[in-house]
């Protein structure tokens, strides 16, 4: 059998004079950052339409708030978020392959659930197109729910959605932590477990 | 009375990962998403987005306090190092000063939006401007904590029980 598949003169070698002791041509990385907003505005968006199905129970608890609400604005706010969530997950996933190509992680390494670093990294990125794959499918469901098939109902969305949108949750959950381990555990794109790795003395090299 | 705690894990937590990370989401995509459907709504003359942002606003104020209250307990964990313990107080103060920053926005935004939700004054929206260079400012901090020194990943925490750092 041969011994490796893998040249010594694997491309990243190009690359290996602009990039920084993280791995990456930038001192911080960009994915970790644009995943807050997919996250963040998914999990409102679908949480805000739960709200909005639900609104003749919950309306008595805001009338005691003194807070005024409407049906229509709890699925405006699942709209809107779902769409903008949409948008900024292109970005997230093109940002999330440039910096998975970059990665070095810590060798020797297995995860706390089992996986060495390339199975992460690629449940990781098939994961994060899955997700993107699905998320635009939700969103255009959505409009359909908002502009044609429920146009002129009060409670804007299917219940079949809001399971599929919570079951996303799950899926989400899990997948951030594997995004999670490829930083904590695999120290990828991370500056101090990098030089750690290195051999160096970090008093001395990020003092 | 301390034996019941959980034992500190390898990442020197009590629990499986940092969750202040995974709260934070919900502070930075809805206070800066408020933004963005603030500005779209004056300038594309779309009242209803500001409903849709006063409620982001509403939930990014709820949220800074669970993430004070984990990032807290995670900061007092954290044992930093070098320049990173100057970065962590600025990022803690920051921090509990955007929860003040947020509720008062929130309250302002309440009384605006019970007056009259089609208007937004443009004083709001400049306000809405500075939370969100706050913002930005806070997650690059936070950043550092994390993508440059390392605090509660495997690598460090084993470095810093073997006294390295």
């Amino acid at each position: 059998m041969a011994s490796s598949f893998i040249p010594t003169d694997s491309p990243i070698h190009q690359l290996a004079g602009d990039l920084g002791a993280n791995g990456l041509p930038y001192s911080l990385p960009i994915h970790p950052n644009l995943v807050h907003l997919t996250i963040g505005l998914f999990v409102i968006a679908v949480a805000f339409d739960i709200a909005g199905a639900l609104y003749p129970v919950e309306k008595r608890v805001f009338r005691f708030l003194a807070l005024p609400i409407t049906r229509q604005g709890f699925h405006d706010v699942g709209w809107y978020n779902l769409l903008a969530c949409a948008i900024f997950s292109f970005f997230t996933v093109a940002a999330g392959f440039f910096e998975m190509l970059l990665a070095v992680p810590l060798p020797g390494v297995t995860s706390s659930i089992g996986l060495q670093s390339m199975e992460t990294m690629l449940w990781h990125g098939v994961g994060g197109v899955l997700i993107l794959l699905v998320i635009i499918a939700m969103t255009v469901w959505r409009g359909y729910q908002r502009f044609v098939w429920r146009k002129d109902m009060g409670r804007q969305v299917q219940w079949l959605y809001l399971l599929v949108g919570m079951g996303m949750f799950l899926v989400i959950g899990l997948h951030g932590t594997l995004g999670a381990e490829l930083a904590a555990e695999f120290g990828v794109h991370i500056t101090a477990d990098q030089l750690l790795a290195a051999g160096a003395d970090l008093k001395e090299a990020l003092p | 009375m301390l034996e019941f705690l959980p034992p500190l894990n390898d990442h020197n937590l009590p629990w499986m990962d940092t969750l202040h990370p995974i709260v934070v989401h919900f502070v930075i995509a809805m206070g800066l998403i408020a933004f963005v459907f603030d500005l779209i709504g004056t300038l594309a003359k779309k009242p209803a987005l500001f409903e849709v942002s006063f409620w982001n606003l509403l939930f990014a104020t709820t949220a800074i306090f669970v993430a004070i209250i984990f990032g807290q307990v995670e900061a007092g964990l954290a044992d930093p190092y070098g320049k990173s313990s100057e970065i962590l107080n600025l990022h803690t103060t920051i921090g509990w000063s955007l929860a003040g920053v947020l509720s008062l926005m929130s309250a302002w935004r309440y009384v605006i939006r019970s007056r009259d939700p089609q208007q937004l004054p443009l004083s709001f929206l400049g306000a809405g401007g500075l939370l969100s260079a706050l913002i930005v400012l806070q997650v690059s901090l936070g950043n550092q904590l994390i993508w440059v020194y390392g605090l509660h990943t495997v690598k460090v925490v084993e470095a810093m029980r073997a006294g390295l750092v």
